[in-house]
């Protein structure tokens, strides 16, 4: 059973007078103001079209915004949705919001979202980010209806996206995630995705709510758990993701929600990744990857330069972490001028899983580890840039594919310093 | 109160519509009569009921069950003579009860006299009494109405070698309004039955009088201008006496039929009707404080007729194409349910013969704005045949017993005008009127309670309504108000049981006294009134500061 003691007395009012719904549409924000008219507008005009008859509501779970978000969420108007659209709601449709206890954390959120679903015994839900601006009418109903006409329990998306956007994703997420789990997820750290009431409660009950990975990383420890519970996933393809400019500050908070928490997953999930060999497709609604070629202007110098700064900085660490071997190999390559510089799947993919081992073993800080491996990651990035800059959007997939078969072959190379070499 | 000094009787009313030839039968030929309806007017009076409202009695050929007469002035012979009419009048009024019947104006059946002389000859004196054309292209933005069995809404007729216009079935030529004479002989025909005591005319089909050109011929200026007419002369000449509209229109279109109370006393609410079905199937408010919120304020005189089956099919016009699906996929998944753009059952089979969803219908007809209307048999819950073709599944004989042919006719069964339900859930063994009169909790004995409840207090029927919008939209709760009197209504729309908070700040002080028992519940303060409602629950509260 759910901890509905989560919830405040006014929340547990509003789902009181939401009742039983078939859809639920969850929104996790924080200061959104800027974007959450419109995608809430649109998730609204999308129920409408496409599941007119059913009971549904939105709810937003709201990290303390101090702009007005949950203000925009609550009134986002169904009439303006209808008089500019020309559609007829059969029923009330209730968008409602509730600000959760501690500060801003998508897992908080994300649990929040869940514990709604299950009190209103939502069928299918939908989470939808307050920065998917690009969100459709079709794309909301292209993730809730495999839930709820077909018998899937999670849906995941598939997205268009420029081929250097989510380099850390085509890198590092999707294909260690492959590796070990044996699926090929193209988003296994997804954003937006769908669920069955099923599978949420089950994730409501099981996770470990205080821990941090699962405050911060829940969203992949979401898929983790549908593949652990042997639940159906299929992906769906929801167009064209806009590339978001992102800081390099950003880069650290953003790996611990994702490869920390990818990590973190390795010990309680050995037993389910531990006998997997290579992988298999998952159903697939839409293509399952897209790839757009415009022009990006990335600072590759700077990147580099990351890389081979962090290489000579953080030696003692990776001392800790890597074998003497791989930390030559890139001591090596942290020496060559740009043109010469390739960081090699080969070595990327070595690199990725001693960390991982160590991470395991605590050799440091845990995350003091996923700080480290930051400035490697760039280095990465940059042979990823330049090797794809001048390819086509085909090219760009056969290296992801490529990255991906090296995951899946040195997989025993994990396994053996999972618990060897200290 | 002498019924003559009630001249807005009309929103006191409880109306209960009935099939003379589905009532009683007296004679045993198999078809209920005059004499039979006379009969049990007692029953009508142990219901509540004090009006009636008769369905077509007139000679006619049948083939629209009495909708296509063939003689205004007279008794279809199955169902007895004049005398025996005058006798039921006589015995209702007795019994403080009024009655209304139906005066078909739009159109005769192919075998009235009139229309008979009408296409005899292109000279004949009465030619001009019906629609004729030598084309069927006129009036092409006019809608088809019966699009199940109507490909046009030209005949051809062999006789006159002409055209003539029917918006309805093609054996029911429509009259025409632009003459005189027409409308002159519709008033003599509505005097001869005011002068014979008839308290009240529902007037079928109304938008439908007068054609023209380039319109879709419905609710023109000139249709309006004829029933002015007929309303100034029965005001002048009959004072006390009712018009009823039977417009399927939406309440926007409708409302010119009230004009400035001077058109029509009362107009059925069509729109209302199948949503309060949709609002219980969706269990949510939306559709029927939507369609409440559209409906315009009407003139103090005048007043809604709710209603939630009749003769006809559960017309489905007045919806949305989404919501017309959507009734149909709740209510009639067996498309041989499906009539025209409507569905063509009684109300207990489309309720699953749920008794508290009948409740729940019944308690919301006697407490929403105007003037409730029961189906004949509906109080007793009798189910429908939706084998008999066009509407006559719905029209079966009355169930009184669980005896020979349900307690409505002594003939043998093969020569009752139409089956009886013979279903094991619907049967006359299982519902009749003798059986549920011996059983307290009977639907009929609660539907005698609600109507004795819904009759003592004024607010029902002339009170304001004003909704509540409590934050759980599977509450529909309004508060009725008339001088002194504050009645507060909460429906759960739900079949599961729901909580709810209504804010009463402005009645702040009073108690509440429930209405059927009489029970007190808490006194109301500044914060929101919490209750909580079983499923298909509904409370009707007086409000009283004491």
């Amino acid at each position: 059973m759910a901890e509905e003691s989560s919830l405040t007395d006014d929340f547990l009012g509003q789902l009181i007078s939401v009742g039983e719904v078939d859809l639920l549409v969850g929104v996790p924000t924080h200061n959104n103001s800027k974007t959450i008219g419109p995608i809430v507008e649109t998730i609204q005009a999308g129920l409408l079209t496409f599941f007119p008859r059913e009971r549904a509501a939105i709810i937003n779970a709201d990290g303390g915004s101090r702009d007005g978000t949950p203000g925009l969420v609550v009134s986002a108007a169904i009439g303006d949705v209808q008089r500019s659209s020309k559609m007829y709601a059969l029923r009330t449709l209730h968008s409602i919001s509730t600000q959760y206890a501690s500060g801003p954390a998508r897992g908080t959120a994300l649990r929040t979202i869940l514990a709604a679903a299950e009190l209103l015994r939502a069928k299918a839900c939908a989470v939808v980010s307050p920065e998917s601006t690009q969100i459709t009418t079709d794309s909301l109903a292209a993730l809730l209806r495999p839930v709820y006409a077909d018998t899937f329990d999670l849906v995941l998306p598939t997205y268009r996206r420029h081929r250097f956007d989510g380099v850390l994703l085509t890198n590092l997420l999707y294909p260690m995630t492959r590796a070990l789990y044996g699926l090929r997820i193209r988003e296994p750290y997804a954003l937006e995705f769908a669920f069955s009431g099923r599978l949420g409660s089950q994730f409501l009950a099981q996770n470990a709510w205080q821990e941090e990975p699962a405050r911060t990383g829940s969203e992949i420890q979401f898929t983790l758990a549908a593949i652990a519970g042997g639940y159906r996933i299929c992906q769906t393809f929801l167009g064209t993701r806009e590339h978001v400019e992102r800081h390099s500050a950003d880069l650290v908070p953003a790996m611990r929600q994702t490869v920390g928490a990818l990590f973190s997953s390795l010990e309680p999930n050995f037993t389910l990744w531990n006998t997997k060999n290579g992988s298999e497709p998952i159903p697939t609604a839409g293509v399952e990857q897209e790839f757009t070629l415009e022009p990006l202007r990335i600072n590759r110098k700077r990147l580099r330069e990351m890389f081979s700064t962090g290489v000579a900085e953080l030696e003692s660490v990776f001392r800790a972490i890597l074998a003497p071997s791989t930390l030559a190999e890139l001591q090596q390559i942290a020496g060559l001028d740009e043109a010469r510089f390739r960081y090699s799947a080969e070595l990327w993919v070595k690199t990725v899983y001693e960390f991982a081992a160590a991470y395991h073993k605590s050799v440091i800080s845990r995350d003091h580890i996923i700080q480290a491996l930051a400035p490697l990651f760039r280095g990465r990035a940059f042979t990823f840039l330049m090797e794809n800059r001048n390819g086509s959007a085909g090219n760009v997939e056969n290296n992801v594919e490529n990255l991906c078969l090296e995951f899946e072959r040195m997989k025993p190379y994990l396994l053996e310093i999972w618990n060897g070499r200290e | 109160m002498p019924l003559e000094q009630d001249v807005l009787w009309y929103k006191r009313a409880i109306i209960y519509q009935v099939h003379v030839r589905a009532f009683c039968d007296s004679n045993g030929d198999g078809i209920g009569d005059f004499p039979g309806l006379n009969q049990k007017l007692d029953y009508l009076v142990d219901l509540g009921i004090n009006t009636i409202w008769l369905m077509p009695f007139f000679p006619s050929p049948l083939r629209d069950d009495g909708y296509d007469i063939a003689d205004y002035n007279s008794v279809h012979s199955s169902y007895g003579t004049l005398n025996d009419f005058r006798e039921f009048m006589d015995s209702a009024h007795k019994r403080q009860i009024r009655v209304i019947i139906e005066m078909v104006l739009n159109h005769t059946s192919d075998q009235h006299p009139w229309f008979q002389q009408s296409r005899s000859s292109q000279e004949n004196p009465r030619r001009d009494w019906y629609v004729w054309s030598d084309t069927d292209t006129r009036y092409h933005e006019a809608g088809i109405n019966f699009v199940d069995t109507e490909m046009s809404n030209w005949a051809w007729d062999p006789v006159s070698k002409s055209y003539y216009w029917h918006r309805f079935f093609s054996h029911q030529p429509d009259l025409n309004y632009d003459n005189a004479a027409v409308r002159e002989e519709v008033w003599n025909v509505m005097k001869f039955w005011l002068e014979l005591g008839v308290d009240g005319f529902r007037l079928d089909a109304v938008p439908y009088l007068v054609e023209r050109e380039g319109t879709n011929c419905e609710n023109l200026p000139e249709t309006h201008a004829v029933l002015k007419e007929l309303r100034r002369k029965l005001d002048e000449q009959f004072p006390g006496k009712m018009l009823l509209a039977e417009a399927n229109q939406w309440p926007a279109a409708l409302r010119p039929y009230f004009a400035d109370g001077n058109e029509f006393h009362m107009a059925f609410h069509f729109p209302l009707m199948p949503r309060m079905f949709m609002g219980v199937k969706l269990e949510d408010r939306k559709p029927i404080t939507e369609i409440l919120q559209q409906t315009p304020e009407i003139p103090p005189s005048c007043q809604w007729c709710l209603f939630l089956r009749n003769h006809d099919e559960l017309t489905l016009e007045m919806l949305t194409k989404i919501e017309r699906d959507y009734m149909n996929d709740s209510y009639a998944q067996d498309k041989a349910m499906r009539l025209n753009l409507g569905i063509r059952r009684r109300l207990a089979p489309l309720l699953d013969n749920d008794r508290r969803r009948i409740e729940l219908m019944n308690g919301m007809l006697m407490s929403l704005p105007g003037t409730p209307n029961i189906y004949y048999g509906d109080e007793i819950g009798m189910g429908d045949n939706i084998n008999l073709g066009d509407r006559n599944g719905v029209r079966t004989p009355m169930q009184w017993s669980g005896g020979w042919n349900g307690g409505f006719s002594t003939a043998d069964p093969e020569k009752l005008y139409s089956p009886l339900i013979q279903d094991p859930v619907y049967g006359s063994p299982a519902v009749n009127v003798l059986s549920q009169k011996k059983t307290q909790h009977s639907l009929l004995n609660w539907m005698e309670r609600l109507i004795a409840v819904r009759k003592t207090t004024a607010a029902f029927g002339s009170g304001s309504i004003e909704f509540l919008y409590p934050a759980n939209h599977r509450i529909l709760a309004y508060v009725r108000r008339l001088g002194e009197e504050t009645i507060l209504v909460v429906n759960n729309l739900s079949s599961a049981a729901q909580a709810v908070e209504l804010d009463l700040r402005r009645y702040k002080g009073n108690i509440l006294i429930e209405m059927f028992g009489k029970n007190i519940f808490p006194r109301v303060g500044e914060l929101p009134y919490l209750l909580t409602l079983g499923p298909y629950y509904f409370y009707w509260f007086r409000l009283r500061k004491i």
